[in-house]
Formats: C-alpha cells, sequence, structure tokens
C-alpha cells in the first residue's frame, strides 16, 4: 500500500493466492461461476479500482462508524487470542487489523484521509499483492469472534470490519482457495458440503432404521416435507456427512416428547458460508432457501441443530441478507430442549453423566446470538457435575475455529498456536468433558485437545441429554 | 485587560465555535448519508434496554473486560476527561463568568484537576511511544492529539487564576489554542466524542434486540436472575 510505514511483516501475511480451485471451476464451466454468482480471480481485472468502488458502494452507516470512531487507545488488544499469543507481533492486535481497512477508508471517503493522507496514515492498495496481504489478514489473522468489539470503548465493531472486507474481496475472487471451495458448493448444491439429495435422504433412512432396533423407539419416524408442523428442523450439513449420531439423537428426543416436526427436502442447511466469506448474496440465497421451505410447510417455527454460526445466521443475520421479512418465529434446539425438561416431556437421570462437564460458549450464539443461559440450565438439568468455565458467556473466548478458518488450511499453523488461550482456559477447568453447541466448535476445539495432548472429550447438549434419557 | 485578550476571548472563540458547529452539522449529514440496515429478524431482547447498557458502560467499568482488568487505565480516562471538561469549562467561564474563579480554592480545583490529566497525558504519550502495538497504529494525528491536549492543560493551568494584570502571555496563548482546538478538532481523531453516542448506539440497538445486552450474567458464573426458563 502507498505510505504505508516500511516494517517487518507476519510471514502470514505474504502468503500468495492460491487459484487452483478457481481454475477448475473455470474449466469445468460450473452454472455459479458462468452467471457470475460466485466471483474468480482475474489478474487483469483492474481490481484495485473495482474493491475501492465497492468499498464506497457498500458501506453503510454503523461500518462507517466503526471506521471514523477507533481512537487507536489499545483497549481491545488483550481481549484477542492472537494478540495475547504473540505479545510481540503488532500485527496481532484487533485495531491493527481493522486499521487495514480504515486507512483504505480514509483515502476514499474520509476527508482528512484525502486532503493529507499521511496525517491519518490513509493510504491505498497499490497492486493486487497489496489486495492478498489484506485476504490474509482478514480472513487468516481473526476468527471474527467479536471478543473485542464487545471490549472496545467506543462501540467499534472490529468483527464486522473485518467480515466486510472479506466481502470485497471474495468479490474479486481473492480469497482462501478454502473459501473459494465451500463457497462453490453452497452455490451449486444449495449445501456447503455438497451432499446429495440421495446422501441426505439415505442418511436419514439409515439413522431411522438403526433407532428402531430399539424395540422401545419401533414407531420412530424421521420426517420429511410433513407439513403443518410444530417445527422444521434445520441441521449441518456435517451432521449427514460425518456425524449422522446427533441427527439420531435429535430425532430420539423429538420422539420421546411426542414432537410433531419435520425436515424439508431442501433448504435444510442452517449453515452459512456468507457469514464468513461476507458475501451477502450467498447469505441471502442460502438463509431464503430456508424460511421458504418452512413457510412452504407451513411449519409453526424453525428449529436450528446445534451450530453457533448456523444459528446466528439463521436466526439473525439471514433476513437482513435475504431481505426478508421474518414470518416464523426461530429458535435453537437447545431451547427446544429445554422446554421438555421444564414440561417434563422427557425424563432424565442426571447420574448417567456423571463425568466433570465443562460448557464452551460458542462465539456467534453468546456474543452474537444471545443465548448463554439454556444450555447452561439443561446441562444442570442432565449432568451431575457441571463445572463452569472462566471466563464464560460472553466474555469465551473462541474455540479458534470460527470464522471459516477449520476451512482454511493456510492458517494453521497460526490458529493453533493462538489456541493457547483456549487451552489453558480448557485444562484450568479440571473437566473430562467440554460441551459445546456447536458443530464448529466441535472441531475447533478437537484441535485445541489434540494440539495441546489435552485428557478431554469434546461433546455436544444432544448428546448429553440423550445420554441422560430415562424411558 | 487588554482589547487583544478580549476579542480572543470572546469574538475569536464565538467564530470558531461558530465553525466548529457548522462543519459538525455536515458532519453528522455525511454520516447518515450512508445507508442504515434495517434488521428484519423478530427481536429477542429490547433493543432500548441495550442502547441505554452500551451508553452506561462508560460509568460502568466492570461491565468490559477491558476495563476490570485494567482500573488503572479507566482511571486515567476519567481523570483525563475531567481535565479535558475544566479545560473547557475554563474557557467560557473566564471571559462569561469570572467571579467563578474569584475564591482560590476554585481556581486551585480547576488546576488540581488539569495537572493530573496533564500527567495523564505525559503518561499517555510516553506509552504511545514505548508500546510497540501502539506504535505500529499511531498516526501523526494520534501524537498531535495527546500533544496538544498536554499543551492544553498547562495553558490552561496558568490561565485559570484570570489575573491578566499579571501577564496576558498565558491567557492568550490558551485562548488562541481553544480557537485553534475548535477549527483543528472536526478533522483530528480528537473528535471520537461526535462519534461516541453513535457508535455505542448502533451496537447497543444490535446486540439489545438479540438479548445480547444488556450483558444479564456476570462471567463469574452466577445464574442469571431474569432467567425465566425461556
Ligand atoms: S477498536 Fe476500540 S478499543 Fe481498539 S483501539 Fe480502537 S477505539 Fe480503542
Ligand atoms: S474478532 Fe476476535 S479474533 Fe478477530 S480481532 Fe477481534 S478478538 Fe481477535
Amino acid at each position: 500500500m502507498k505510505n504505508m510505514s516500511p516494517r517487518k511483516r507476519n510471514p502470514v501475511e505474504c502468503l500468495p493466492l492460491a487459484t487452483g480451485s478457481q481454475e477448475k471451476a473455470r474449466g469445468d464451466d460450473l452454472a455459479s461461476v458462468y452467471d457470475r454468482r460466485l466471483k474468480t480471480y482475474d489478474p487483469a481485472g483492474d481490481n484495485v479500482r473495482k474493491f475501492l468502488d465497492l468499498l464506497a458502494v457498500r458501506i453503510n452507516r454503523s461500518l462507517a462508524v466503526s471506521l471514523v470512531a477507533c481512537v487507536h487507545c489499545g483497549m481491545c488488544v488483550d481481549s484477542c487470542h492472537y494478540a495475547l499469543t504473540h505479545p510481540g507481533d503488532s500485527t496481532m492486535t484487533p485495531v491493527y487489523k481493522a486499521d487495514q481497512i480504515r486507512r483504505i477508508f480514509k483515502r476514499r471517503l474520509d476527508w482528512t484521509g484525502r486532503i493529507v493522507p499521511w496525517w491519518v496514515h490513509a493510504a491505498t492498495p497499490a497492486s493486487d499483492e497489496d489486495l492478498n496481504r489484506l485476504k490474509n489478514i482478514v480472513f487468516g489473522t481473526c476468527s471474527a469472534c467479536r471478543r473485542c468489539t464487545l471490549n472496545c470503548p467506543m462501540g467499534v465493531d472490529t468483527a464486522s470490519l473485518v467480515r466486510f472486507t472479506r466481502g470485497l474481496l471474495t468479490e474479486l475472487g481473492i480469497v482462501p482457495e478454502g473459501v473459494f471451495n465451500v463457497s462453490r458448493d453452497e452455490w451449486e448444491t444449495g449445501n456447503q458440503m455438497a451432499v446429495t439429495p440421495l446422501d441426505y435422504l439415505g442418511t436419514l433412512q439409515w439413522m431411522r432404521d438403526d433407532l428402531r432396533t430399539d424395540p422401545k423407539l419401533s414407531g420412530l419416524e424421521i420426517p420429511v416435507v410433513r407439513p403443518d408442523c410444530d417445527f422444521m428442523y434445520t441441521i449441518n450439513p456435517r451432521e449427514i456427512k460425518f456425524d449422522p449420531r446427533s441427527i439420531a439423537q435429535a430425532a430420539k428426543i423429538f420422539h420421546l416428547a411426542g414432537e410433531r416436526w419435520t425436515l424439508p427436502s431442501a433448504g435444510w442447511d442452517q449453515t452459512n458460508f456468507g457469514m464468513y466469506s461476507g458475501d451477502d448474496r450467498l447469505g441471502g440465497y442460502i438463509a431464503r432457501n430456508l424460511y421458504e421451505a418452512a413457510v412452504r410447510l407451513r411449519a409453526g417455527r424453525i428449529v436450528i441443530s446445534e451450530c453457533g454460526h448456523g444459528f446466528r445466521s439463521t436466526r439473525w443475520e439471514g433476513y437482513t441478507w435475504a431481505e426478508y421479512d421474518q414470518n416464523i418465529p426461530s429458535e435453537s434446539v437447545v431451547r427446544t430442549l429445554k422446554r421438555y425438561l421444564k414440561e417434563q416431556r422427557i425424563r432424565v437421570d442426571k447420574s448417567k453423566n456423571a463425568l466433570p462437564v465443562t460448557f464452551h460458549d460458542s462465539c456467534n450464539i453468546a456474543r452474537s446470538g444471545g443465548m448463554t443461559e439454556e444450555p447452561r440450565w439443561v446441562l444442570n438439568e442432565v449432568c451431575s457435575n457441571f463445572q463452569e468455565m472462566h471466563p464464560n458467556r460472553t466474555e469465551n473466548y473462541c474455540c479458534t475455529g470460527g470464522g471459516g478458518l477449520l476451512s482454511m488450511a493456510e492458517y494453521r499453523p497460526l490458529r493453533l498456536e493462538s489456541a493457547a488461550v483456549k487451552a489453558r482456559q480448557l485444562e484450568a477447568t479440571g473437566a473430562k468433558l467440554v460441551c459445546t453447541m456447536c458443530h464448529n466448535c466441535v472441531d475447533g476445539l478437537n484441535d485445541v485437545v489434540k494440539h495441546y495432548k489435552l485428557d478431554m472429550k469434546i461433546v455436544q447438549v444432544l448428546e448429553l441429554v440423550e445420554n441422560a434419557l430415562v424411558y | 485587560m487588554s482589547p487583544l485578550l478580549q476579542f480572543i476571548e470572546d469574538k475569536v472563540q464565538i467564530a470558531a465555535l461558530f465553525f466548529m458547529v457548522a462543519v459538525y452539522t455536515i458532519r453528522i449529514f455525511w454520516l447518515f448519508k450512508f445507508r442504515a440496515v434495517r434488521e428484519r429478524s423478530l427481536p429477542e431482547g429490547k433493543a432500548r434496554a441495550g442502547v441505554a447498557y452500551s451508553l452506561s458502560n462508560v460509568v460502568l467499568p466492570w461491565a468490559m473486560e477491558s476495563t476490570r482488568k485494567n482500573p488503572w487505565f479507566y482511571i486515567q480516562f476519567v481523570v483525563f476527561h475531567l481535565g479535558v471538561t475544566a479545560a473547557i469549562s475554563a474557557t467560557f467561564i473566564i471571559p462569561y463568568a469570572p467571579h467563578w474563579l474569584a475564591s482560590s480554592d476554585i481556581v486551585a480545583a480547576f488546576q488540581a484537576v488539569m495537572g493530573a490529566a496533564l500527567a495523564v497525558g505525559i503518561w499517555r504519550f510516553i506509552r504511545r511511544l514505548h508500546s510497540p502495538a501502539l506504535r505500529a497504529i499511531s498516526t501523526p494525528d494520534d501524537f498531535a492529539a495527546i500533544l496538544l491536549m498536554i499543551a492544553y492543560f498547562a495553558l490552561g493551568i496558568l490561565a485559570v487564576p484570570n489575573r491578566a494584570e499579571r501577564g496576558e502571555g498565558p491567557m492568550i496563548a490558551f485562548f488562541i489554542l481553544t480557537a485553534f482546538f475548535l477549527i483543528y478538532v472536526p478533522f483530528s481523531k480528537i473528535s471520537h466524542y461526535l462519534y461516541y453516542p453513535f457508535g455505542r448506539v448502533f451496537l447497543g440497538r444490535t446486540l439489545g434486540r438479540r438479548g445480547v445486552f444488556p450483558v444479564r450474567k456476570s462471567a463469574s458464573g452466577r445464574r442469571a436472575e431474569g432467567d425465566q426458563g425461556r
């Protein structure tokens, strides 16, 4: 960037742009590439100008305030797990990361930055190389956990600035390969793991048949497209692809609670990679699929399986991205479980979960979703030895796999270094089980546990409730 | 009092103040030219309660980990801004209500507050120079802001006794610097107080609707009293 003071760069900032998947997608003539929903990188595309134009068009009022309000006080520094684990590296601080887009905004749109750029370090990217560096900062050094946002006295929403910048770069195809691949799958198949309808229905049938081997569950159904139900259940494709036990656990509990529920045949993916890539159009497309499925089925509500960013995008952000006024209530399955327990629609024996268990708050659910008490209430009902993690709730640390980082292999070493904070936090609980209500956190925490050799198992709320069932 | 001091105390200040108000008005229009995003999800909590909580965090140092764990920083913040308030008040009191400064105790109180703020200012300047994390993000505007404030507090300490007969130099300098501030501040980071309410309101509204704000729980792990088992 012009006017940037020379200093030592973090090696992550220098990682090259990998475009192998993009070239293949172009070669395969994918529909999403052809009709330009999925953008690919064009080295001759005047990308800097496009970036600046997009910035000016897409910026909204609250982002503009976050860009002008920062006083460079540094209060956010100690809230970030990257900064805490890299005390000598000033490029890891939230304010440094936000400043990379802030200086471009100032140069392009703000008064002082336009007239005397050097006075406020305003700068314009000079080349695609600078845009690639920006990509590495916003995708590779931030899990968009929003911890810094809640610790900024000015209310600067650094996590939203990071997502906004990601969205601009996504429009130019300047994204990590993993982000491109998952976005491609979502655009092409309507779900982020390219699960086919056959896989989907086959897995549901398999889970149903498996559950029915229990004579007490012989009448159990996993209904698909049943209209007029109390709720439409939506899941994470990971549940189909890698861990369908959670679908079976939910189905068993719903059955025992006497619930009238259904899954849709399309629009069942409650996850949304648009949240991570910053692509509101992708976000809106996936969210709308889901909302419209619920309307088609005349469902009483939408229930979202355990997933942090899925909950945040389906319950909150998706309506804005899709420009869709919410017309059906929606909730996390953990709240549904709480209702069953309160209404005694299911019976549990907490002594069945005797191992010490702690709870990890997903960033998207606690800091951006407003749900911290329900999982604790449920865990206290179904576990005999619940121990709080510190800090917790809105102050909890990220699993370090947030922000889509699990799909970006090139940033894994830095992510695992930054996970030292989480590892210490987990270890201090003395728990044997770490419960979380997010599939992404399960994978993120499993990485932490493995890397730091902790003697802990990661579980989810549904699993513990199912294990405590008495029927 | 010389006609020059009188002119600088009064006419120049009023003109500069008008300039500042005009620039701020334009600035707010500029901010509101950026599109607002309409929330379309059904709320879980109350936006207003979120806004109130968000705005009150300035007096709730325990509400944010960053201030809870750095009480020294919070105290500095309070002292520094009390000094700013004292200095700004002095610019009105000296020309328009000089009798308020007739008591030497009141003058001493003003000087003590501005002296403490000056000490904090020097400390902050050193911190900005010394901390690699802060150095990496600091701009000439950041350094100028703190140096100007240090100079302002120093001149304020000399000016509040309001004894023109003992020499008008410090008073003239104080009022010239005030006028300069009024003109320069809208273009510098010192105008953060203009954005503060917007930043807090926008964040508070978003997180209030979602039930994140007001944070219902202490991070210590006690059960939320308001949790009625939704
Ligand atoms: S983002 Fe907030 S806490 Fe961080 S430096 Fe800027 S104003 Fe301070
Ligand atoms: S959002 Fe989280 S990871 Fe990103 S800068 Fe802020 S604290 Fe760090």
